[in-house]
């Protein structure tokens, strides 16, 4: 027989709200079903009211982890509209922020992996870790989520010549400390045991149902928009793009742990090589009618802007399509078939950024099965009606 | 795979069903195909070309008209399938069938932008709440949010 039970929009074993409705037979997972909403900010209507540069601080209110992807993404959209030619110095930083974000987003990441896996000393070592990338986006930008670095034309703050050696004198305690982290992952059995074959989601699922990110690479599709489309500058340096062949959970790990050298790599590159000379060019206030589609490799993945402008200092139309929406037709493929426990652990291996959910309750008869959405305030309206009938607290007859 | 490979190849292919190919960017296309031609398009790019990857399907309200987008990407080139639908009759064949991965954003573009696409799997609301009042699609141009009155319950009436 099945049951449906509802995870979410608020529950302990996920991070943020999203509703989660899972039939189950016995302990395995049969159908799996989804509801955004619950934090739907209507972004996309508002940036039509702001203007370009306005937007730049809208979009790094996208997400509280990739801020820097959805305002670098934006960004160079701009500029392609505007026709700017962004300086070669400001592009790197820009490039430095994006690698440090997404080192701290895996790490972040990573620690969460522990945890779900019932790992929590993997768990405090690497948010340990994550500290110093936290110091080294706090020395350059100063803040540590909302760096704001990104303006249309270029960057809002330079580098000097002691923050690159602090930079560099970082990178070498984060290698270090990763190379424990990969033995670590791929070598402690009980870890493995609980990652592997967990979530599975074969390539060609993968491909047909429009992941992104480690969650594709994962199932040994070699796609990475760093590589493919590359922005920014990264046609000038070198890295790899990192697979892995396995398709489940443990496949994810190492993936992401594989690009935290690759980003340690590029930054490395990037302070050696950093280019002398202005960091932002000024931007007009208005763009040509034109249209452009900017996209970035978030840490979760692939990040779309679609930006039409009008010729006024207001975007027509400003479309966002965050890495994770593209993640949950997959993610409720590697759900179904497998078990109940893994639920936090699947939902977590696609490392959701969630600004969605759902306003309904769900309300399930457990007897018959049957299940009935009810919104809140239809609830309310129901409570209020059985209340008069039911005997209050104070009228029960004591029985003793 | 360049950008003139793929234009070459879809004016072999498409021939007249092409209402408009451009290229204004490096590794960015903009082909604009009739609403009755979006589906071969879809399934020549996806059967022919190996595109199976789509990024996001984007719309947008140009007054009589709105526009669809559906941008494609592959390791070589990002494709977007341009259509414009008129307004008194927005109807949308869903290209599920092809792209599985499409439906999430069939159901964003169908409760955004209140269009109806044809032979959906699933068309349940995805993003708006439940009790969100019918006709109201809030990516329009006319629609305007009004902040309903701040109520303070057990407040002065």
């Amino acid at each position: 027989m099945n049951f449906q039970i509802p995870i979410g929009p608020q529950h302990p074993a996920l991070k943020e709200p999203i509703g989660l409705r899972i039939t189950v037979e016995g302990e395995i997972i049969r159908d799996a079903d989804i509801r955004l909403g619950y934090n739907h900010r209507g972004i996309e209507k508002l940036a039509e009211q702001k203007t370009w540069i306005q937007n730049v601080y809208l979009t790094e209110r996208i997400c509280g982890i990739c801020s820097h992807s959805h305002t670098t993404c934006y960004v160079q959209g701009v500029e392609k509209l505007m026709e700017l030619e962004t300086p070669k110095r400001g592009l790197y930083i820009r490039m430095l922020i994006s690698e440090l974000e997404r080192i701290h987003s895996h790490l972040l990441w990573l620690g969460v992996a522990g945890h779900e896996a019932g790992f929590d000393s993997f768990f405090m070592y690497v948010w340990r870790d994550r500290e110093i990338v936290m110091d080294i986006l706090e020395t350059i930008s100063g803040n540590r989520v909302h760096y704001a670095i990104n303006t249309i034309g270029g960057v809002r703050r330079d580098l000097d010549e002691l923050q690159v050696k602090r930079i560099l004198d970082s990178l070498e305690v984060l290698r270090r400390r990763s190379q424990y982290y990969l033995n670590l992952g791929t070598t402690e059995p009980s870890f493995v045991a609980r990652l592997a074959r967990v979530g599975y989601l074969s390539r060609e699922d993968a491909l047909s149902l429009c992941a992104v990110g480690p969650t594709l690479r994962a199932s040994g599709v070699p796609m990475d928009v760093r590589k493919d489309d590359p922005y920014a500058a990264y046609d000038e340096v070198p890295f790899e793009v990192c697979t892995a062949g396995t398709c489940d959970v443990l496949g994810r790990t190492v993936v992401r742990i594989k690009e935290l050298f690759q980003s340690y790599n590029i930054i490395e590159y990037l302070m050696k090589n950093l280019p002398t000379g202005p960091i932002a060019v000024r931007a007009p206030r208005r763009a040509k009618p034109n249209e452009v589609v900017s996209r970035y490799e978030a840490p979760r993945g692939e990040n779309l802007h679609y930006i039409k402008s009008n010729g006024s200092d207001k975007p027509e139309r400003l479309k966002v399509r965050a890495p994770t929406l593209g993640n949950y037709a997959a993610t409720i493929k590697m759900l179904k078939n497998g078990f109940i426990a893994d639920v936090p652990l699947i939902f977590a291996a696609i490392d959701p950024c969630i600004c969605c959910a759902e306003r309904a309750v769900a309300l399930i008869d457990a007897r018959t099965g049957q299940e009935k959405i009810m919104s809140l305030k239809s609830l309310k309206e129901l409570s209020l009606k059985v209340s008069p009938t039911t005997t209050r607290k104070r009228e029960i007859e004591w029985p003793l | 795979m360049n950008d003139q490979f793929l234009i070459d190849k879809a004016r072999e292919n498409l021939k007249e069903k092409i209402v408009e190919i451009t290229n204004p960017a490096r590794r960015r296309i903009f082909l604009e195909v009739g609403i009755d031609d979006l589906l071969a398009s879809v399934s020549w790019l996806k059967n022919d070309l190996g595109f199976t990857h789509l990024s996001t399907i984007s719309g947008v309200d140009l007054g009589e008209t709105f526009e669809v987008i559906y941008h494609f990407a592959n390791n070589y080139c990002c494709l977007n399938i341009r259509v414009k639908i008129p307004r008194d009759n927005p109807l949308l064949p869903s290209i599920c069938e092809l792209i599985p991965g499409a439906i999430l954003y069939e159901r964003e573009i169908k409760e955004m932008f209140g269009l109806t696409v044809q032979n959906i799997p699933d068309g349940r609301p995805l993003l708006l709440p439940d009790d969100w009042p019918a006709g109201n699609y809030p990516l329009r141009k006319d629609w305007k949010y009004e902040r309903p009155p701040e109520v303070i319950p057990g407040g002065e009436k």
